[in-house]
């Protein structure tokens, strides 16, 4: 069988994946999930839709984007470095595991449910708290700032609220993050 | 449906040596490489109790958690090589279908398997229970269509490129299909046609002169689409009277004739249906994962569909995932396919899992609904006097659930409301629409929206505040629904309507208008209210549970239970129930558990209560034993299995244990007296004795170390029997069912006493189940729920903005207060996307044609539901003994009509049909 296939590398959760023939038309998501046993990042409509499937491109410059895996192909991360939800917490010699702040934050106001949603809403978190660091949202626009960073993500189980305050509460506590 | 009893499952799988393997995905997780466990160990602690969900960290971290993450590289013992299947489906079915071309996937993309309805057939394999999941698996050819997207063929491909490129080759290729000559729809049988009709005694509360509880429901059989009613008890005559008196009502009554529609609505839950089946020929041993609400249902369908095929089993193994579907997983048909696609993998495993469109063409939908309604009210009084219901059911194509949906709606009628003469009917029909099963609301949303709409519209006409009118209206204890039924515990629905008249959304509404629309030219502001009850617990098939609760020497506790996790927080409720109790949670938690070897029990129906009495005296026989997973029933029926299974282990277990701890120097304690707490088991005057050392002093002595208890309840109350408790005593206890284990020191005697799966099973006595479903009168135990929105509608654009709503929430006594919370908010987030945002086509042009995606289906995102200015009160409960109650079904609905009455607050004109779309306000005001 001959499907059009070209080599990619590029690293995910700071580690060398590749090269590995990939076929040329191949989703990222289905990249991950077939290919490198990570399936974490959550197919929800394949569309570009409901964000369930996003992951963290870390640009060159330090910016760091979330990007819809289920509609960027495979190929495009070639060389890219890219987090994925299973790259946020890490896991101590010991077993024990260290969650980040967003994650700590979400399971502590029981944010979600199902949590087939869960790997969404801690990548685009993880981006809006990066972001902030380096540019600080006024106080004022906070819940506005929130919303726009995280209303293009579906979650069908919790009415976002839990989310949402979570992400309030984070922001708020966490110092630089708002402007002084 | 026919269901086949544990018994006969047991004894078919005996008598072909078949061992049955059945269990959650936790314990495969293990060896995954998932990031976290599914239970992790922080979730709680003694100062603060609840912490986080059990499975927070697993879900939080992207672990392997549901079904769809797992492939055969997961799975311990299987292949590594993973196939993938995909079904080919017809988009017509007013044609003949003639055959699948494949040819568009040229010689590459050809699939490496093709099933179809003939391999079926040559292998014996039929649907069973064709009466609910539809006649044929695979369409034949030269068929017409049962239904939309129904199947036609499965394709088979060993590799994942292949797959992958050809299904998104021939994704919406008309050609793959082809049809023959027009048929026009089949004519499908109708699924059940029902009619209740009452009249009241002397008072409110006393006995019904009419009712069909009393004198029977009138069932009905079809001519067309049009119900033909048999009647033995007299209430075609009592509903003719009912008509009459509408018929002649005087100008001092107001009569309100309105038809509403709802839609069919898709719960898009997340995770779409799929599994992955490895069918091991040599060793004829299934191994499957898949999605599912209904494990143990679901089990016992796939081993009797293959009972007697080609693919005859010794050993079944199923795992299940974490889940979520809002109903749509509960015994759908999708893991049938997903046995055939494994039947048919050449021996290696085969992954069938739904695209987005490809679950819009398939999932369970919720039911459409037609609904005529009449409402008569006194002028003077503002009573009503009377209520009649024409309700139309649309189920789709295969019956699934739809019987007992369209009957559930009928519990929605009266709302909260005392109504004294009531005729209420429902037709269920078949079409060629996608499938409608147990969704979310299970007929009581549509029910219930239509009512609260009607009663809003009725206040306006007789210009009473309609919260006012509510109350004037409102249900009191004893008082008995349309079916003759009485509400079981204390409703308080009066409370509610008090407090929401109270709220200041409510009292400045007037005013607030006013305000607002002066600031805002072009946008009008509304404020609607609605309230909602959902009965939950009532069925034998809803109301058991089942938990084993053992201690280890060392003061380990574990705990086994068949409450599958599916997004609700069921299983952190679980072992929270088991700390409330015992001051500490498991250390171990097994959830998802079928297989109970130390409980040998067997249910099946009876034909009549002499039969009935002759079963319960077998000590082996269950009403029921395990029910589906639904929001509904989980607290109600799973946690108090595991209530009692935490007081069984107190009683049995530590409290002799810390009597023989205390015998030297305090022998004067009472059970009565001692105290749990996190630090141990304490008595007036003693420090607590830690579990550690009571677990160990049960073991030195062979006392009960482990109790597994099998439970049922019906409404508030549950079956009772006698045990002997060998070193207890007898007691009597809240079970049908009871096995203990005893510790290390036990005698040989009694350890000779544990055959059962490693426990001692003892036979109950004077065994006494709830009355059965005839009783008269009957109780159903419900929740409520309330709500205010307060929402803007731009004259302009014809968008919707919510401002604002408020929750007030009866759900007993809460377990985990959080997880209660965040049910209300996903409820109404939901109800706000059904009123204003969701809608399906039925048939050709809607989800069956595989075109369907969230794209056009709009969910309703954070900035549409005011996810920042919403609050909620949940009523403290009546006492601290009070039952927690069934909810988030209930959650739901009120959003509904409470939105439709905001809108027509804000126009002044009213909306009989959802979703309120931005089209139909700009039609409205245009």
């Amino acid at each position: 069988m001959t499907i059009a296939s070209t080599p990619l590398s590029l690293t995910v959760n700071g580690a060398a994946v590749g090269p590995v023939d990939v076929p040329d038309d191949l989703s990222l998501l289905d990249f991950l999930h077939e290919y490198v046993n990570l399936t974490g990042s959550r197919f929800g409509c394949g569309q570009g839709i409901c964000h369930a499937c996003v992951v963290i491109l870390d640009h060159d410059d330090g910016v760091s984007e979330e990007i819809r895996t289920c509609i960027t192909g495979a190929h495009y991360f070639n060389g890219r470095s890219i987090r994925t939800i299973e790259g946020h917490a890490k896991k101590r010699e010991d077993g024990a595991i260290e969650l980040t702040e967003v994650q700590q934050a979400f399971i502590e106001n029981f944010a979600f449910q199902c949590g087939y949603c869960t790997p969404g809403f801690v990548t685009a978190t993880t981006v809006l708290i990066e972001r902030l660091r380096k540019t600080p949202v006024a106080r004022a626009d906070l819940e506005t700032t929130i919303t726009a960073a995280l209303d293009h993500h579906i979650c069908r189980c919790t009415g976002y609220v839990r989310y949402y305050q979570a992400v309030r509460g984070l922001i708020e506590r966490t110092p630089g993050l708002l402007e002084a | 449906m026919t269901d086949l009893s544990r018994r006969d499952l047991l004894k078919s799988f005996v008598a072909a040596g078949v061992t049955i393997r059945l269990g959650a995905l936790a314990t495969v997780a293990e060896a995954a490489p998932s990031q976290g466990a599914l239970v992790d160990e922080g979730w709680w602690d003694a100062a603060r109790g609840v912490r986080h969900r059990v499975d927070a960290i697993a879900k939080v971290t992207g672990g392997k958690v549901f079904s769809r993450d797992y492939r055969a590289r997961d799975l311990p013992g299987w292949p590594k090589t993973q196939s993938h299947a995909f079904l080919i489906r017809a988009t017509k079915a007013d044609r003949l279908f003639e055959d699948i071309d494949l040819s568009s996937l040229g010689a590459e993309l050809q699939p490496d398997r093709i099933v179809r309805a003939e391999d079926l057939a040559k292998d014996g394999i039929h649907v069973p229970d064709p009466d609910y999941y539809g006649d044929v698996f695979l369409l034949p050819r030269g068929e017409t269509p049962y239904l939309l997207g129904q199947p036609v063929a499965l394709v088979i491909y060993h590799d994942f490129a292949r797959y992958d490129a050809a299904k998104r080759r021939i994704k919406f290729d008309d050609t793959v299909v082809r049809y023959g000559r027009e048929t026009g729809p089949r004519t499908l049988k109708h699924y059940a046609a029902s009619r209740y009709v009452r009249i009241e005694g002397e008072t409110p509360d006393a006995d019904d002169r009419h009712s069909s509880v009393l004198n029977g429901v009138i069932n009905g059989t079809f001519d067309g689409d049009k119900p033909v009613w048999s009647d033995t008890g007299g209430g075609l005559a009592v509903a003719a009277g009912i008509a009459d008196g509408i018929a002649k009502a005087d100008a001092g009554s107001l009569v309100l004739k309105r038809d509403y529609f709802i839609p069919f609505y898709d719960a898009s839950a997340m995770e779409t249906d799929n599994g992955n089946v490895w069918y091991d020929e040599k060793a004829r041993a299934l191994g499957l994962v898949f999605a599912t609400q209904s494990p143990h249902r679901d089990a016992l369908v796939i081993a009797r569909m293959l009972k007697g095929t080609r693919f005859d089993l010794d050993k079944l193994d199923a795992r299940f995932g974490d889940t979520v579907g809002y109903g749509t997983k509960d015994t759908a048909v999708f893991p049938l396919y997903c046995v055939l696609a494994g039947l048919y993998g050449d021996g290696r495993p085969v992954r069938l899992a739904n695209d987005r469109f490809e679950q819009f063409q398939s999932g369970l939908k919720a039911h459409a609904f037609t609904m005529k309604k009449t409402l008569i009210v006194d002028r003077e009084t503002s009573k009503f006097k009377a209520i009649t219901a024409d309700f139309t059911c649309h189920g789709g194509g295969r019956s699934n659930v739809t019987p007992n949906v369209a009957r559930g709606s009928m519990r929605g009628i009266q709302s909260v409301y005392y109504v004294p003469k009531s005729d209420i009917s429902v037709i269920a029909l078949a079409s060629r629409a996608v499938e409608a099963g147990s969704t979310r609301g299970y007929g009581c949303l549509q029910g219930i929206c239509a009512a609260e709409m009607l009663v809003d519209e009725a206040a306006e006409e007789l210009g009473l505040d309609p919260i006012e009118f509510r109350q004037r209206n409102a249900f009191k204890l004893g008082q008995k629904a349309p079916q003759g039924d009485i509400w079981g515990g204390t409703p308080r629905n009066e409370e509610m309507l008090a407090r929401a008249k109270a709220h200041p959304l409510w009292k400045e509404r007037a005013a607030r208008k006013r305000a607002f629309e002066v600031e805002n030219p072009g946008k009008r502001y509304g404020v609607g209210f609605a309230i909602a009850i959902k009965n939950y617990g009532g069925g034998p098939a809803q109301s058991n549970g089942t938990t084993s609760l053992s201690l280890s020497a060392s003061g380990k506790l574990s705990m086994r239970s068949v409450v599958h996790e599916m997004g609700t927080g069921s299983a952190t409720s679980q072992s929270a129930m088991v700390a409330n109790v015992l001051g500490r949670p498991p250390e171990e938690n097994i959830f998802s558990v079928i297989d109970w070897p130390e409980l040998p029990l067997y249910s099946k129906p009876a034909a009549n209560p002499q039969e009935q009495a002759k079963l319960e005296a077998d000590p082996r026989y269950t009403r029921n034993f395990a029910p589906p997973m639904s929001a509904s029933n989980s607290v109600h029926a799973f946690n108090f299995a595991t209530e009692q299974a935490a007081r069984a282990l107190l009683r049995f277990s530590l409290w002799p244990a810390a009597q023989a701890i205390w015998a030297q120097s305090s022998p004067s304690v009472r059970f009565e007296d001692i105290q749990v707490t996190a630090a141990g088991i304490a008595a007036p005057g003693q420090a607590p004795l830690p579990l550690a050392r009571l677990a160990a002093k049960a073991h030195e002595l062979g006392l009960v170390t482990a109790v597994s208890l099998h439970t049922f309840r019906r409404g508030l109350r549950a079956a009772q029997a006698d045990f002997d408790i060998p070193g207890v005593g007898v007691l009597r206890i809240d079970a049908d069912a009871l096995a203990v284990r005893y510790g290390d020191g036990a005698s040989a005697e009694r350890k000779a006493l544990m055959r059962s799966g490693g426990f001692h099973f003892i036979e109950r006595a004077n065994l006494a189940y709830p009355p059965p479903t005839g009783e008269r009168p009957r109780t159903e135990t419900y929740s409520s729920k309330a709500i205010l929105i307060e929402l803007v509608v731009n004259t302009t654009t014809g968008d919707i903005e919510l401002l604002s709503h408020h929750s007030i929430m009866d759900c007993g006594r809460a377990i985990v207060p959080q997880l209660v919370s965040g049910q209300i908010q996903g409820g109404v987030a939901m109800g706000i996307g059904f009123a204003l945002h969701e809608y399906l086509p039925p048939f050709e042009d809607g989800p069956g044609d595989g075109t369907w995606n969230w794209n056009r289906y709009h969910l309703p995102h954070a900035s549409e539901i005011a996810v920042w200015r919403q609050t909620e009160e949940i009523l403290a409960p009546i006492s601290d003994r009070e039952p927690p109650k069934g909810i988030a079904e209930v959650t739901t609905i009120a959003a509904m009509p409470a939105c439709a009455n905001a809108i027509a607050h804000a126009l002044g004109k009213r909306f009989y049909e959802f979703p309120i779309s931005r089209e139909k306000i700009l039609k409205a005001v245009s």
